[in-house]
């Protein structure tokens, strides 16, 4: 198979049913290119957050294949860095426990203990909550709740990178901050990305690629390219014409599918 | 810091009025069962420290050996129970039918089948806290949302770190509120285990002082035995403060 020596995450007829024999995920297939960043738009329901976890390892049952690189995406060697949509921090550890956790589990920094210290300052910082250090996730708001799932995910250094709505808990001032922050982030650790939104502006403003699932699950998914934009520096998006004619764009294929 | 002050403040008064009210039913009664405050103090301080801390510490240590035991059995238990639909359908039964049996009741079947030694004390005390801690473990751990594993799950933690990280602190708010619970019987418990073959603990040592119609000491041993079950319940409070900081 020459599929299985293309570089990057490859998708390949991946169909989810739940136990109730309900299809949760219709065919999917897709190639994400290693270091590449798409955006996945779609209605609820239409299952943008099953594939995430399927890609995650987290579903037992799913038809297809996930490939990384060749390897199955299940391999230890990969590492998946998820953001789920209900942030999944543990309640019991502080804002710094959390992300220690994860980084102890995947060895990242080496286990060197000054070196992970460092790199959590380093990333709560960077998401602008460093003073949130030694707080309990239930005593956050979401948006800052957020963030930590965010910095967490990055911290593990993952070659994977799965965000399932993660700005969706912020006011619009907050958000539009965030965007910027999360792609310099990525752009300086570009793992392989699939980043969840409602909003077709975020969609266009993160993705190198715009995915658009369906409402019904036998129509097939709908693939955007977004060079045209991605390429531009990120204030000057928005204000582009480019920007518009994507606007306008999806919103034809959203008309068409949902 | 003030509030926890001004608990004190309020346990040291209902304590002072407890002794008051002591005091008017010792005057009322007039009578040698019924010793007053001051001779139960003085008689307490009058006992010999190195007996004193012997006796308590034995109490103390059966307590703890038995509160272990269950500990490592319960979770154990209502972990796989908790975890594994397989497991609870199994023991489920188990569980249902052995949970009503006042455990109390099996005192004689333990003392024939171990002995009146240390073994059938701890035993006892094990088998009282045993089917409780089970139950709350498994609850627990079921009541623990199933995506709060995800996280940890998608970058590859093993079973042990997840029950580290998710499954024990999950379920430990559970576990420390049943050890609250049952610790008052366990300490009942202890206090019988303690009339029979045995010259240490707080239980010999009340029946003994009553064989000898010393009174006041008896009285100064009931009241020792009280502080050593305040103490306890203290220690889980403090592990609730210490572990639960994230529900505040
Ligand atoms: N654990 C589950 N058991 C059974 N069905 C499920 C389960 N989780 C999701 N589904 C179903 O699968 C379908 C896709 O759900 P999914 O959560 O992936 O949607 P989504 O696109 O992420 O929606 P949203 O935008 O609301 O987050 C839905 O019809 C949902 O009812
Ligand atoms: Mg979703």
């Amino acid at each position: 198979m020459s599929s299985s020596r293309i570089s990057g995450l490859c998708i390949q007829e991946l169909q989810v049913e739940y136990k109730s024999g309900q299809v949760a995920l219709g065919q999917v297939n897709l190639t994400l290119p290693e270091h590449g960043i798409y955006t996945i738009i779609g209605p609820s329901g239409s299952g943008k957050s099953t594939l995430l976890r399927a890609i995650a390892g987290l579903l037992p049952n799913y038809t297809g294949e996930l490939l990384f690189n060749g390897k199955p995406v299940h391999d230890k060697d990969i590492l998946v860095g998820l953001v789920p949509q209900n942030y999944g921090l543990l309640p019991w550890k502080t804002v710094h426990g959390n992300i220690q956790v994860a980084m102890k589990i995947t060895g990242a920094a080496g286990g060197d203990k000054a070196e992970r210290e460092a790199r959590i300052t380093h990333w709560l910082s960077s998401m602008g909550i460093a003073d949130l250090a030694d707080r309990y996730p239930l005593s956050l708001s979401g948006g800052q709740q957020q963030r930590v799932a965010i910095a967490r995910a990055f911290a593990i250094l993952p070659q994977i990178m799965l965000l399932d709505e993660p700005f969706s808990a912020l006011d619009a001032v907050t958000r539009e901050a965030l965007q910027q922050i999360f792609l310099d982030n990525w752009l300086a650790h570009p793992a392989t990305a699939l980043f969840v939104t409602h909003d077709v502006d975020e969609a266009i403003l993160l993705g190198q690629r715009i995915i658009i699932l369906p409402a019904g699950k036998a129509d097939s998914i709908e693939v955007l390219d977004n060079a045209a934009v991605f390429g531009m520096k990120h204030e000057e998006k928005r204000g582009s014409n480019e920007f518009f004619e994507q606007t306008k764009r999806i919103r034809k294929v959203m008309q068409e599918k949902w | 810091m003030n509030k926890r002050i001004t608990r004190v403040l309020r346990l040291l008064f209902v304590f002072l009025c407890m002794n008051l009210v002591w005091y008017i039913v010792y005057l009322l009664m007039n009578h040698p069962i019924l010793p007053s405050p001051g001779s139960v103090y003085k008689a307490m301080f009058q006992l010999e420290g190195r007996e004193v801390l012997l006796n308590v510490g034995y109490s103390l240590l059966r307590i703890l050996e038995g509160v272990l035991l269950a500990l490592v059995i319960g979770l154990l238990i209502g972990l796989l129970m908790g975890r594994s639909p397989l497991w609870n359908k199994l023991l489920d039964p188990v569980v249902y039918l052995t949970y009503p049996i006042p455990k109390i009741a099996l005192l004689p079947v333990v003392m024939l089948f171990f002995g009146l030694g240390e073994t059938s004390k701890v035993l006892m005390i094990m088998l009282i806290l045993l089917f409780q801690i089970i139950i709350s473990v498994r609850d627990g751990v079921k009541a623990i949302p199933e995506n709060t594993y995800d996280v940890l799950t998608s970058i590859g933690a093993g079973t042990v770190q997840k029950f580290w990280n998710v499954t024990l602190p999950g379920a430990l708010s559970v576990i420390l509120s049943t050890i609250r619970i049952s610790l008052g019987t366990a300490i009942s418990v202890l206090f019988f285990t303690e009339i029979y073959g045995t010259e240490h603990g707080m239980g010999y040592f009340i029946m003994d002082a009553w064989l000898r119609l010393d009174y006041p000491e008896m009285y100064a041993g009931i009241m020792l035995f009280s502080l050593v079950g305040f103490v306890l319940f203290l220690l889980v409070d403090l592990l609730d403060y210490k572990f639960m900081k994230w529900r505040r």
